[in-house]
């Protein structure tokens, strides 16, 4: 069943605020999706049918019965109070109207007086309405508090506060639609049960004649239809009565009564018929200031750009930033051995060489790198030729910022096999000379390194080596009595 | 093969730790991928697509670095005859090779080239040039694949210009690229040079390029849309509580008024809190550390702290001006209301009451007092808050957009915690007089607990974009 507008409305304005506390990305996702299936069914991606997707993806079944809203409640509430009252004034201003006990008529005038007022009153409600005026605003919200159904929170006003304008002039002309049918019905059996003697006076000097104009140009909209409901000059001119004049008497009793009709339509054309005009003006106004409301809800604007704004989604794929590497070591940075053979691994340099190396006839080989395979194998054969006696020792200068690799642990494996088992291969990287010791994160990497590797004759040195285990997180100095650098 | 109708893949390949990771966190803005300065961190190649709709424009491969680049060149020239084969060679390598432990990362990454990927190979420009990589160039250059170079900057130095040169010989595309710092625009560029690697690339990246602009332009509407929501439920904040005769007796004035006090702070910050992490979602940043002091009462850079109050609040003279503009508006009612006949002094006696308003309430460091009602049946309700201090507005507004502006600059290859230092000077008196009227309109309704209707809310947050834009002109200029 379609939703009236005033639920869809009402509903789309509760989903809006539901979807406040969900991500955008979420609700650009979902709108995007439900844009899409609606343009592969074909389908207008309206308000309607975004909601009935949403509540038929959450199982819910909606309002079975939509002219029974609850946040309508108020509003029903209303309008039945008013046309409770309509009911009930209806009757009692007729019977007041035409309350007669014999000792005189009952005056036409003051009757079209009072049916003119009620005109008035519709016209003013339904310019209130137009106008956006609402001086009884307060009264309804103390209404609504007393009736538990006050809005949810204090800030802002809602959709409903909204439209309280047009609620509150659909529920007066009910009320007031009510009323004239009401005092219609009374007046039609008023006049069955009792003999009415209307007439008519004025304390102005007013001929009959003018007076009969006055008539014929209220009753000039049935005129056509019903001509007996149109008074006679003779009738005009023959029912004026004063209240101190008895000659007025003189009109034969059946004539006082011809005025009924007169007053019967002036009754339902200028009270009935206007107020069922209005009543279905403010409902069409209702209509239209909810569709306009839907139209210009920002809600349905921010819904818009989601279902005609493509989805991107860049943050997809494996998550392992929670799989971080261990970067904890036992081991420390040693004090560089001595040693005459240094290895130049992958392109290192090494400005301070000779501080390095241990005096004369050492030996100095480029490895890794820019080398091929075959030339880092007549490297480890050369190495060999020096390791002799107890000068067992091979310096390995690396590059401190590159990260260890596969080839370096290929060249470590082959140099084990092909140098003598006790020789120390102590690895020293280097930073741009060896007065700068490299950052710490770039020693670590070298420990763990060295760390993983099953050699226990594997160093990582430098001529500044660390002082605790940790051997990259406390203060340094410098060995070999060299000046301090930092602390 | 590389074929015209298939969507572009891109293996972001390198030396270890140089970091690629870096790269494909920054250009696929997810914060989930691992990044350490350890090598080995990346053990198998992962994949990051950009789908819109679902419909995949492109891939980033992430992948470990070469280990044994010499061995595989080797191993590739001892298997090739000539040129033409040596794509097929590199295959066969990763066939023969895939179940090989020592080749582990070699396979890993040379998989996604042989299935027609891309390369990005990456370097770092912080370091000295070294001819010491050509082995795994020459690898690379073996795939023929499609290729581009990034110097990437990991520390201070910056050896980038000799990199560029001599990357130059090896790659169709050299570029450089911060994966840390480099602005929204240089990631929009260096994806329309990834397009421009195949003439099948250009259109998906190009597609790609403008869905990542409009999606950037739509988090800053949602961003301002969310500071606005937060300051209009921080402003009109009242924490009430309803006492009986002898829950009345027992309590003094003081201790209910610094109940009620305490928790309407605790409410202030957690509001905060939300819509620090709503917009950090909003930009999908799900694993930032902040520096910010939050429920820490006695840190200098907290919420109520005199020195937020110094850094993030307004001048007098301002306070008065943009009150004097709100007035002013609501004054224009009147006028409109006598269809002119009051000559403009309804906009002149509401900005002279707007501006009265805003001196008054502008310089008083007090918060709300505490407000006792009557008694009704027997029950009476004590109520705390809005604050009617106009400054804490703009300090809430203030470290909102401070904070959006951090967020919307930070690359997703950022680990280093985010930092919300205070500034020195008053951003806002960049701000046009329009939005500034607005924004104190918006306040002064939350102030007298009015609350905004839905225009005015809109309002408030199109003035909000008006003070990102403030900002970001600011943070400019003054750096």
């Amino acid at each position: 069943m379609a939703k009236a507008p005033l639920t869809l409305l009402l509903d789309f304005d509760d989903q809006v605020r539901r979807d406040r506390a969900q991500p955008a990305t979420f609700l650009h996702r979902r709108d995007r999706r439900f844009a899409l299936a609606c343009e592969a069914d074909k389908q207008n991606p309206d308000a309607e049918h975004w909601l009935d997707y949403l509540a038929r993806l959450s199982h819910s079944r909606g309002r079975e019965v939509p002219d029974r809203d609850p946040r309508l409640k108020p509003w029903r509430r209303i309008a039945l109070v008013f046309a409770g009252l309509g009911a009930m004034l209806g009757m009692l201003a007729m019977l007041g109207l035409l309350y007669y006990d014999g000792s005189q008529q009952i005056n036409v005038t003051v009757i079209l007086a009072f049916i003119f007022l009620q005109l008035l009153l519709a016209i003013f409600t339904t310019a209130q309405s137009f106008l956006g005026w609402r001086p009884w605003s307060g009264l309804v919200k103390t209404l609504q508090r007393r009736l538990g159904q006050g809005p949810a929170d204090e800030s802002g006003s809602t959709i409903l506060e909204q439209l309280q304008p047009q609620l509150a002039a659909r529920a007066a002309h009910l009320g007031g639609l009510v009323f004239g049918l009401f005092g219609l019905v009374t007046l039609l059996f008023l006049i069955v049960v009792q003999d009415l003697a209307f007439g008519w006076s004025t304390t102005l000097d007013t001929a009959p004649g003018s007076f009969h104009s006055l008539v014929a140009a209220v009753a000039s909209p049935w005129q056509q239809l019903w001509p007996a409901a149109v008074p006679s000059p003779e009738l005009v001119s023959e029912s004026r009565f004063y209240r101190l004049d008895e000659s007025a008497a003189t009109l034969a009793p059946t004539r006082w009564g011809d005025w009924w009709p007169f007053v019967a339509m002036s009754w339902l054309v200028y009270i009935v018929f206007p107020r069922v005009l209005l009543l279905l003006l403010t409902v069409s106004h209702l209509r239209l200031r909810v569709r306009r409301l839907l139209a210009s809800h920002p809600g349905r604007i921010a819904l818009q750009y989601r279902m005609e704004t493509p989805a991107l989604e860049t943050g997809t794929g494996p998550a392992d930033s929670a799989d971080q590497p261990d970067l904890s070591t036992g081991l420390a940075v040693a004090e560089v051995p001595s040693s005459r053979v240094l290895v130049r691994w992958a392109g290192a340099t090494v400005p301070d060489e000779a501080d390095l190396l241990d005096g004369k006839n050492s030996l100095t080989v480029n490895a890794g790198g820019a080398n091929s395979l075959q030339e880092d194998q007549r490297v480890l054969e050369e190495v060999r030729g020096y390791l002799d006696g107890d000068r067992r020792n091979v310096l390995l200068a690396t590059r401190s910022w590159e990260p260890p690799t596969g080839e370096l642990s290929d060249f470590l494996e082959e140099a084990r096999e092909c140098w003598p088992n006790d020789s120390l291969i102590a690895i020293v990287p280097l930073h741009n000379s060896l007065a700068e010791p490299p950052p710490d994160h770039q020693l670590g990497q070298w420990l763990r390194f060295a760390e993983r590797r099953p050699d226990l004759r594997l160093r990582i040195c430098h001529p500044f080596r660390s002082l605790n285990a940790s051997g990259i997180d406390g203060a340094r100095f410098a060995v070999s009595g060299g000046p301090e650098i930092y602390s | 093969m590389t074929g015209v109708n298939r969507t572009p893949v891109f293996a972001v390949v390198g030396h270890p730790n140089k970091g690629k990771s870096s790269v494909v966190a920054t250009l696929s803005q997810n914060d989930a991928i691992a990044i350490a300065l350890e090598p080995g961190t990346t053990r198998s190649r992962q994949a990051y697509p950009l789908t819109v709709d679902g419909e995949v424009l492109y891939t980033l491969v992430d992948t470990p670095g070469f280990q044994r680049p010499r061995r595989v060149l080797a191993w590739l020239e001892a298997h090739s005859i000539s040129a033409s084969d040596r794509a097929e060679t590199v295959a066969a390598f990763v066939q023969q090779h895939r179940d090989d432990p020592r080749f582990h990362d070699e396979c890993e990454l040379l998989t996604p080239l042989i299935e027609g990927a891309g390369i990005i190979y990456v370097v770092d420009g912080s370091v000295p040039y070294s001819a010491e990589n050509e082995a795994e160039m020459t690898i690379l250059r073996w795939t023929g694949k499609p290729n581009l170079a990034l110097v990437n900057s990991i520390g201070s130095d910056d050896h980038s210009a000799a990199w560029v040169a001599a990357l130059g010989q090896f790659f169709q595309v050299v570029r450089r690229f911060d994966a840390v710092r480099a602005p929204f625009d240089q990631h929009l560029s260096l994806l329309k040079a990834f397009g421009q690697l195949e003439p099948g690339w250009e259109q998906p990246l190009e597609r790609a390029t403008l869905h990542l602009s409009q999606q950037r332009a739509q988090r800053r509407k949602d961003a301002a849309r969310l500071t606005a929501q937060a300051l209009e439920d921080m402003l009109s904040r009242r924490e009430t509580r309803t006492l009986t005769a002898n829950q009345a007796a027992s309590l003094s004035t003081e201790t209910l008024a610094e109940e009620l006090r305490q928790l309407w702070y605790q409410y202030q910050r957690q509001r905060e809190q939300t819509l620090r992490l709503a917009v950090e979602h909003l930009y999908q940043h799900t694993r930032i550390t902040r520096q910010e002091a939050e429920l820490t009462w006695h840190n200098e850079h907290d919420l109520f702290s005199e020195d937020s109050r110094q850094a993030w609040g307004v001048s007098r003279s301002y306070l008065t001006t943009a009150g004097f503009g709100a007035g002013a508006v609501g004054g224009v009612s009147i006028d409109a209301l006598t269809l002119g006949h009051s000559l403009g002094a309804g906009a002149l006696i509401g900005g002279l009451i707007g501006a009265a308003g805003s001196f008054y309430y502008g310089d008083r460091l007090t918060l709300s007092a505490l407000k006792l009602g009557d008694w009704h049946q027997g029950l009476q309700t004590a109520s705390f808050g809005p604050v009617q201090d106009s400054q804490f507005g703009y300090v809430v507004l203030g470290r909102a957009v401070d904070h959006w502006w951090r967020i919307s600059q930070r690359n997703h290859a950022g680990r280093d915690p985010l930092d919300l230092e205070p500034t020195e000077s008053h951003w806002l008196t960049r701000l046009d007089r329009a939005s500034r009227r607005e924004i104190q309109r918006a306040f002064d309704l939350c102030r007298k607990k009015r609350g905004l209707d839905t225009a005015s809310r809109q309002r408030l947050a199109h003035a909000i974009e008006a003070a990102f834009d403030a900002y970001d002109e600011w943070q400019l200029n003054s750096h």
